[in-house]
């Protein structure tokens, strides 16, 4: 097959930009890298075919400069740009700009980030497309109009309590306030816009139902120039903790193939109404009487694509590159999508990041000593790190994504757990603990616990962390005795001999036998040496 | 989890009798510890010879945690990779619990001499400090009593652990503040400092770099 572009530039860093190099070098296209002083020998710089420096490492002077990343891809003579996710990959303007200097810009059109990614614009979108929208306002709130604020307080109570004060521009829960009581509401209003315009430059803020206990459910949506547009299925990613997603997983665990239909459909509506082209995805929620309610929409590749391309069988980024060349949707891709409601098989992927989970998920920033990571059947790694790397503190705390794919959910968490048994990451704190602590969780094992607020209301990193210290001081203190408690085999095992094991003699006790407690630890450390 | 008291690192106990020479004190190092981390001591069996009638009801070499003799062993898989294996108590029954942990290189702390390691469990990452319990102890009776410590006649530094002296910070004469190292002695892998129990002048340093010392040597007079 012809590749979609000859030489194609990555505007983004870490584990995404070395995905999206990959696919590139599988397409037969030359990649170039952009990167920051902080990330001068980093792997995606090391994994392109060229790369370009674009500044210091804070991000407003490097990888959120749009004039250098449209010179880095002119000076280098790349015809598209794919921008990943965070960044610039939702900037109307950026992809304006790359348009303008005569690029592709991998991803849906200008007019269509600009229309939906102000999620006023999406939610009266989804409701000229007859798609159900979290109830609240479509308007901004007035609130520079002290006149207004009895329509206002009207409009509240119609939403109803408890509600939430959301930022237009938003993301990340930034501008985002919960009131309990029409009291609260002025203040939340005021406080709201005034963050909203400190992070986004646009105070506009509007007010929605909080639904809760409710599920994140998503639909991956893809789109063509001739405006077809199709949902390759959908992702639950419930586990999160402000906002931030931390555990996701494909297809949605409990749909029936009927709401699948119906979610899937809605999605495709909304997209189709929007000129969506390229990909994106739909977000929902799903509340407890089975009710999926629109929420916003994600004009670029999410993190948790893996999921659904491990689900559908297809390279998303491929693809990408081929809807940007103005290919029509491939039909691989519309056969997974004729496959969406059915799915055949399960994945789940793990966002590992470099965050604290006793300290309220902290930043961990730091030098890595130590990554092993798992392998075998049904286990996919995406990561730009190794042992020795540093992980800036500039940047998103994500350092890996351990993804797994199984025939169905009950298999893909068994898999889960036996690679996160293989997983050992040293020299700074992560969140490994908290998704071994999740593989334990009732709730979610048989997945009806999921909803949006469990972590924050169920995590306690503090009780995990306790047995952990114990077995650390023991094995520090045995390991340190002058006189230490280690056992003979173990110590051969380390270092087994040509032919197999030979065991040491074991020390004698005053009775000549040996203490059942003391071999009891044998079986498996021998077991797994022949001999 | 092993039965057993442990107690707080910040309060430790004063013993009232002997310190085994051979018990380690481990606690979790700042700024890893979080409120409430216990700290625990862990030695090894007593020896048989001098091991009272009623010690053998633990079993013939079982090491102690906070003076408990507890079924634990460490087994070893290279330098980094171990396994804690904690078997049931005696008398009981029931599976060994088996940990997989990865123990990370040990440095020495730059200020308090104690050995540092990581150590990581099922993802979590502790940072741990181990020292001699005896030295734990002369540690923090130093911290507790600087300040306090009124002037008087003079004191002898006496060794507390068998060792080889190698530094010697002070010279008869100088003037010393409390707290203030006067000595460091290497013993089983751990470099300890002495520290001057109380302000004065140096009236006598009765060792040199390289010296073998014992118990109860006499090393520095502080006048």
């Amino acid at each position: 097959m012809t590749p979609p572009f000859n030489r194609i530039l990555v505007a983004n860093r870490g584990e995404i930009a070395l995905r999206i190099i990959r696919a590139a070098h599988e397409l037969g296209m030359q990649a170039v890298a952009v990167y920051s002083d902080a990330d001068a020998t980093a792997a995606h710089v090391r994994a392109a075919d060229a790369a370009v420096r674009l500044g210091p490492a804070a991000p407003a002077e490097s990888y959120l400069r749009i004039d250098a990343v449209v010179a880095a891809a002119l000076e280098s003579r790349a015809e598209a740009i794919h921008p990943g996710y965070g960044f610039l990959s939702e900037r109307a303007a950026f992809a304006r700009a790359v348009g303008d200097a005569g690029l592709i810009f991998v991803g849906p059109p200008a007019a269509a980030i600009a229309a939906l990614g102000d999620k006023l614009a999406a939610r009266r979108a989804a409701h000229a497309a007859g798609v159900p929208h979290v109830p609240g306002t479509l308007e901004p709130a007035p609130i520079d109009r002290p006149d207004q604020l009895e329509a206002v307080l009207a409009a509240a109570e119609a939403v109803g309590f408890p509600l939430l004060v959301k930022a237009a521009a938003g993301g990340g829960g930034r501008g985002m306030r919960r009131v309990v009581a029409a009291d609260e509401l002025p203040a939340a209003l005021i406080a709201g816009s005034r963050e909203a315009a400190a992070a986004f430059g646009d105070g506009s803020v509007y007010l929605e139902r909080e639904i809760m206990p409710a599920r994140h459910i998503e639909v991956q949506l893809l789109g063509d120039a001739t405006g077809q547009v199709i949902a390759l299925g959908e992702r639950d990613c419930s586990t999160q903790r402000r906002h931030q997603k931390l555990i996701e997983e494909a297809p949605a665990p409990g749909l029936t193939e009927t709401e699948r239909r119906r979610l899937h459909a809605m999605a495709v509506r909304l997209g189709s109404a929007a000129g969506l082209q390229n990909a994106a995805t739909a977000e929902f929620l799903y509340d407890r009487d089975g009710n999926f309610w629109f929420l916003e929409v994600n004009t670029r590749l999410q993190v948790e694509h893996t999921v659904t391309e491990l689900v559908a069988g297809l390279d998303i980024v491929a693809e990408q590159f081929h809807l940007a060349a103005g290919a029509p949707l491939s039909p691989r891709a519309i056969a997974a999508a004729d496959r969406a409601a059915r799915p055949m098989s399960h994945a789940i992927e793990l966002r590992i990041s470099a965050e604290d989970p006793a300290r309220v998920f902290a930043p961990t920033p730091g030098r890595i000593t130590r990554w092993v990571m798992p392998a075998g059947p049904g286990v996919r790694i995406d990561t730009a790190v190794e042992a020795g790397d540093r992980i800036p503190p500039e940047y998103d705390p994500l350092i890996c994504k351990l993804v797994v794919h199984a025939a169905d959910r009950t298999a893909a968490l068994a898999r889960l757990r036996r690679a996160l048994d293989e997983t050992e990451i040293g020299g700074i704190q992560t969140t490994l603990p908290f998704h071994r602590a999740m593989l334990a969780e009732p709730g979610f094992l048989d997945a009806t616990g999921l909803s949006t607020s469990w972590v924050d209301a169920h995590w306690d990193g503090q009780a995990s962390r306790a047995r952990a210290v114990r077995v650390a001081s023991l094995a520090a203190g045995l390991a340190e005795l002058p006189e230490a408690a280690v056992d003979e085999p173990a110590r051969i095992a380390s270092a087994p001999l040509p032919g197999g094991l030979r065991r040491a003699a074991e020390p004698a006790t005053r009775d000549g036998g040996v203490p059942a407690w003391r071999t009891a630890g044998r079986a498996l450390a021998t077991d797994r040496w022949p001999g | 989890m092993i039965a057993g008291p442990t107690r707080d690192a910040s309060v430790p106990e004063m013993p009232d009798g002997p310190i085994d020479p051979r018990a380690v004190r481990v606690a979790v190092a700042a700024p890893s510890r979080l409120e409430g981390d216990p700290a625990i001591t862990v030695s090894p069996a007593p020896d048989p010879a001098t091991r009272l009638p009623q010690d053998g009801d633990a079993g013939p070499d079982l090491p102690l945690v906070d003076g408990v003799a507890t079924p634990v062993i460490l087994e070893r898989f290279g330098e980094v990779r171990a396994r804690l294996v904690v078997s049931p108590a005696v008398g009981s029954t029931g599976p060994a619990v088996r940990t997989n942990l990865q123990l990370g290189p040990v440095r020495i702390h730059p200020a308090h001499g104690t050995r540092l390691r990581e150590v990581v469990v099922e993802g979590w990452r502790i940072n741990v400090e181990v020292e001699f319990e005896r030295r734990a102890v002369l540690r923090e009776r130093a911290r507790r009593g600087a300040g306090t410590a009124s002037r008087g006649g003079p004191v002898e530094v006496r060794a507390i652990i068998p060792g080889r002296v190698v530094a010697v910070s002070v010279t008869a004469g100088d003037s010393v503040e409390a707290g203030q190292q006067v000595l460091v002695v290497e013993a089983m892998k751990m470099q300890n400092e002495l520290r001057a129990p109380r302000e004065g002048s140096v009236e006598r340093v009765g060792v040199a770099v390289g010296d073998t010392i014992d118990v109860g040597d006499l090393l520095v007079v502080i006048h």
